[in-house]
């Protein structure tokens, strides 16, 4: 299967946001998909976006034939995507978290998936790092525990969870939780 | 003790270099910090900052007395395509000898508040399960602990791993 990986631009985002609620779906947790292609367009193409996305293209002979959902027609040729940020480590300093990484069922197992996660490491700010020897440059990421076909594809690739090898746990504040913290410090 | 917090200067980055490496020998990881001032100045205080902070410092005394960095909290933004921008802490530390006077809670606080104003809808970070404490103060205060409640699992590539996925194999 020929494919070709490129850098999403504005007008990707309708199927990128199709596909978020595809690997939501496959994720269990539809329900909390909050935002819409057009939220994505506003954070992702600004002058200072959020995040950067790569997405992977099949010729149109090759459209996608089966469905993921019930809602979804078929016919698609932006078949995967791999959205990322840059982060910052105070060992290490500029390092590189990949959120989501996705392949449609129907086009798994052509190299797709290894062609978005090489071409993420192989992003000029980390790549340019890594060559340099003086930084360590990290990518992260974070797996289901389920989810044992994806934990095996980045551990084959010499990723390490580090939440059962140091006891990382990932901690979140959101809704009311965040603006009760936040509203204390008014009263100060 | 009186303590103030406010926004990182450029003139803070010895200090904030300094807690790093406090915090990474508390760990027995000090040989693991490689970051220099120079980098941490170019990338927090350029024209397209990595990182942003706050620091935690004490007045000083008078004319002979410096006020003194004794705690910060390294933040950046991050997102989250199924709910948008978040705030990510990626580290915070008080000194030793200025626990017990509020300065941890109170940038808990201001960051949250930054976190509501700046339309972020999360605010998350890393804890080790055997931070039994920790752990306990922010569940108090309402925060999910995701890989206990999700089953999430934090994934590294360290760089000879890049490496090798970043050049291309002989077919």
């Amino acid at each position: 299967m020929n494919f070709t990986i490129r850098a999403a631009t504005k007008v990707d985002c309708k199927d990128i946001s199709r596909m978020i609620m595809e690997l939501a779906l496959f994720e269990k947790m539809t329900d909390q998909v909050k935002i819409s292609s057009e939220e994505l367009e506003r954070d992702g193409f600004c002058p200072n976006p959020l995040f950067e996305c790569l997405v992977a293209e099949v010729p149109k002979e090759n459209k996608s034939k089966e469905a993921v959902s019930l809602h979804v027609p078929l016919g698609f040729t932006t078949v995967g995507y791999g959205l990322y940020f840059y982060t910052y480590s105070t060992w290490k300093g500029r390092s590189m978290y990949l959120e989501d990484l996705y392949v449609m069922p129907e086009f798994r197992g052509f190299g797709i998936g290894k062609g978005l996660l090489s071409t993420v490491a192989k992003c000029k700010a980390l790549f340019v790092q890594v060559a340099k020897e003086k930084h360590c440059a990290r990518l992260q990421l974070s797996v289901l525990d389920w989810n044992a076909p994806s934990r095996d594809f980045y551990a084959t690739r010499g990723a390490q969870d580090l939440t059962v090898k140091e006891g990382w746990h990932l901690i979140r504040f959101d809704g009311q939780s965040l603006d009760d913290l936040g509203n204390d410090a008014q009263k100060k | 003790m009186e303590y103030n917090l406010r926004k990182a200067e450029p003139k803070d980055v010895p200090d904030i270099l300094r807690l790093v490496k406090e915090l990474a020998k508390y760990e027995e990881m000090e040989h693991q910090v490689t970051l220099t001032e120079q980098e941490l100045l170019e990338d927090g205080f350029g024209d397209t900052p990595f990182y942003h902070c706050i620091i935690a410092e004490i007045p000083g005394g008078g004319a002979s007395q410096d006020s003194k960095v004794v705690g910060f909290a390294m933040y950046y933004f991050t997102y989250d395509p199924w709910v948008g921008k978040q705030l990510y802490m990626e580290e915070f530390y008080v000194m030793d000898d200025f626990r017990g006077l509020g300065i941890g809670s109170e940038i808990l606080r201001r960051l949250s508040d930054l976190a509501v104003k700046t339309r972020c809808t999360g605010m998350m970070f890393v804890v080790a399960e055997n931070n039994e404490v920790s752990i306990q103060y922010y569940k108090r205060r309402g925060a999910e602990d995701l890989s206990q409640e999700e089953g999430w699992r934090l994934y590294r590539f360290d760089k000879s791993s890049l490496v090798k996925m970043a050049t291309p194999t002989e077919v």
